[in-house]
């Protein structure tokens, strides 16, 4: 990702930025702290399409909203964050599975798949960060692991088949 | 004289609510409301639209109107951020300045002028309004195009030619001696006058960022302008320009860290005098003046301008491989024209030339700073039309290929 930055003086700093999918978003700071942001078509770059001006607080609000501060996804199944190899990955842990009821303990998750349980959200515990071997995967929980991608396939299959 | 200072004041504020109703800049506005008035107007009842004690008055604070813009010029200015700048846009600066001072140099000479007048009505022709231009380019929504920077850079190299330029020229224009010797003297002065304030002013910054260390708002002002109309003043005592030495302040002062407080102390200062300067140049013109020669010498110029500002713009648009719709923006935003052109011709007034250029400059300027604005917006009518009789190839991004201009 490719981002430049130009001072246009007198009036701010800009910066464009080529999007993956074809479009070209423009950002103009003005000194006087307004916010303008375009949409450029990468047929014309002649003419942006479309634009918004933003006020200072606005556009600090959406910066957040756009940098993901603002909403936690609870209830998502699967959310990567990718490090490289390791990655972070969210499982719900439907009735069906396996595992309901069982202890990370006894599942042996550590050795079997090498992936790290770093928390678990229990609607009747609560949070938990860090579990302890005698933490139990209820249904509807969710457990969040960290780990390889290997690793990360091995525990879903634990998860679903209630053993190693 | 207060009163007349008020009613001043309420026809300059009065053309400006004008022009914002209209969307136009206020700059031809606050010319015209001072060409309306002034010495051939009338006196009704009370009110004296003659403003024959109060000019000298308000003469004075255009000068001071002046100072400022000047002042701020410098202080905008870095030239960290010319050097920054790339080569690109020091290549487009060159051409816009090459070709439109060649062509205005060739308009003052073949109308028949002496020298130092041809120099000045270069100076008028060739420097845009940066005003104007950075107003239209936020107004018009066109600061995320792709010539922005370029048209930005190019005004940025036409402020570093008019600090350049007015120095030479004033030594030129505001000695007394006659000999080319003298002359050259002076200029010479004038150049080392600024070279030393900037150098010396480059070694002060570390003093300078402790002295200005005020708390109070009021004292902060006051060393600031006390600073500011020293010096000035100081310039004009050894036939620099008093408009320099506002300048060479700003410029030394814009590297002190204090830079930004300043330039929010000086902007009101800047926007309510630069208003009464429009207004008391538009004051000092009589409407009668304009008729016979000025005005086609203004028209001529006009065009001149319009042609050399379209032509360097595609150029400078090419060697930066914009695509020709981008390049003729470029010449259709810097045509306006509007305080520098005024700063110039005041300079020939001080210099004793001769008078027609203040009604040419007028004339000049008011289509420009009304007729520039207007092909800004218009520009891609213009381009579509001119694009019908002359053909610029478009170009593909990222391949190179000649174009027909």
């Amino acid at each position: 990702m490719d981002i430049r930055e130009s001072v246009l003086p007198g009036i701010g700093m800009k910066y464009v930025m080529d999007t993956a999918s074809g479009d070209r978003m423009v950002v103009v700071i003005h000194d006087d702290g307004r916010r303008e942001l375009y949409h450029f078509s990468y047929e014309d770059l002649d003419q942006s399409i479309s634009m918004v001006t933003l006020e200072d607080p606005e556009a600090r609000q959406l910066a957040a909203l756009v940098g993901g501060m603002t909403y936690k996804p609870k209830q998502l199944e699967r959310v990567e964050m990718a490090f490289d190899e390791l990655t972070i990955e969210w499982y719900r842990i439907e009735p069906h599975y396996g595992c309901t009821g069982k202890t990370i303990g006894e599942l042996n998750i550590r050795q079997n798949a090498g992936v790290s349980v770093i928390a678990l959200l229990d609607k009747r515990n609560g949070k938990q960060v860090n579990p302890g071997p005698e933490a139990v995967l209820n249904a509807e929980a969710t457990v969040v692991a960290i780990g390889e991608r290997e690793q990360q396939k091995r525990f879903k299959q634990i998860l679903m088949n209630g053993s190693g | 004289m207060i009163f007349e200072i008020g009613l001043a004041l309420v026809l300059i504020a009065l053309g400006g609510l004008i022009s914002a109703k209209l969307r136009f800049s206020v700059i031809p506005f606050y010319i015209l409301i001072g060409m309306a008035v002034g010495p051939h107007a009338m006196e009704l009842w009370h009110f004296d639209f003659r403003f024959i004690d109060s000019a000298p008055f308000i003469d004075f604070m255009g000068r001071i109107g002046v100072l400022f813009l000047l002042f701020y010029l410098g202080l905008e200015f870095s030239v960290g951020r010319l050097i920054k700048s790339g080569r690109s846009i020091a290549v487009g600066g060159s051409i816009y300045i090459g070709i439109n001072f060649t062509l205005g140099l060739m308009l003052g000479f073949f109308s028949g002028f002496p020298l130092a007048e041809t120099l000045i009505i270069a100076g008028i022709t060739t420097i845009s309004s940066s005003a104007i231009v950075a107003k239209v380019l936020v107004d018009l929504k066109r600061t995320a195009n792709a010539e922005t920077e370029m048209i930005l850079g190019i005004i940025m190299f036409e402020d570093v030619f008019l600090a350049v330029y007015i120095s030479i020229l004033s030594g030129f224009v505001l000695s007394d001696s006659s000999s080319i010797g003298g002359v050259l003297l002076s200029a010479l002065v004038s150049l080392g006058f600024m070279l030393a304030v900037i150098i010396l002013g480059r070694k002060a910054v570390p003093y300078l960022n402790k002295w200005l260390r005020i708390r109070s708002n009021e004292l902060f002002a006051l060393v600031i302008f006390g600073a500011l109309f020293l010096v000035a003043g100081f310039s004009e005592t050894i036939h620099v320009a008093e408009a320099i030495g506002a300048l060479l302040v700003g410029l030394v002062l814009a590297e002190t860290e204090h830079a930004k407080r300043i330039e929010h102390l000086i902007m009101p200062f800047r926007d309510f005098f630069g208003a009464i300067f429009f207004f008391s140049f538009g004051l000092s013109i009589d409407p009668m003046s304009l008729g016979g020669s000025a005005i086609w010498l203004a028209l001529a110029a006009v065009i001149v301008t319009l042609i050399g500002n379209f032509s360097a713009g595609m150029l400078a648009g090419r060697t930066a491989s914009l695509s020709p719709k981008a390049s003729a923006n470029i010449g259709l935003t810097i045509v306006s024209r509007g305080e520098f052109s005024i700063i110039m011709a005041n300079l020939g007034k001080d210099g004793g030339l001769m008078e027609i250029l203040q009604p040419f400059s007028a004339i000049y300027v008011l289509i420009l700073a009304i007729l520039g604005p207007l092909l800004t917006k218009q520009s891609k009518s213009i381009f579509t039309f001119l694009n019908r009789w002359i053909k610029f190839k478009d170009r593909k991004p990222g391949i190179q290929k000649e174009e027909a201009l």
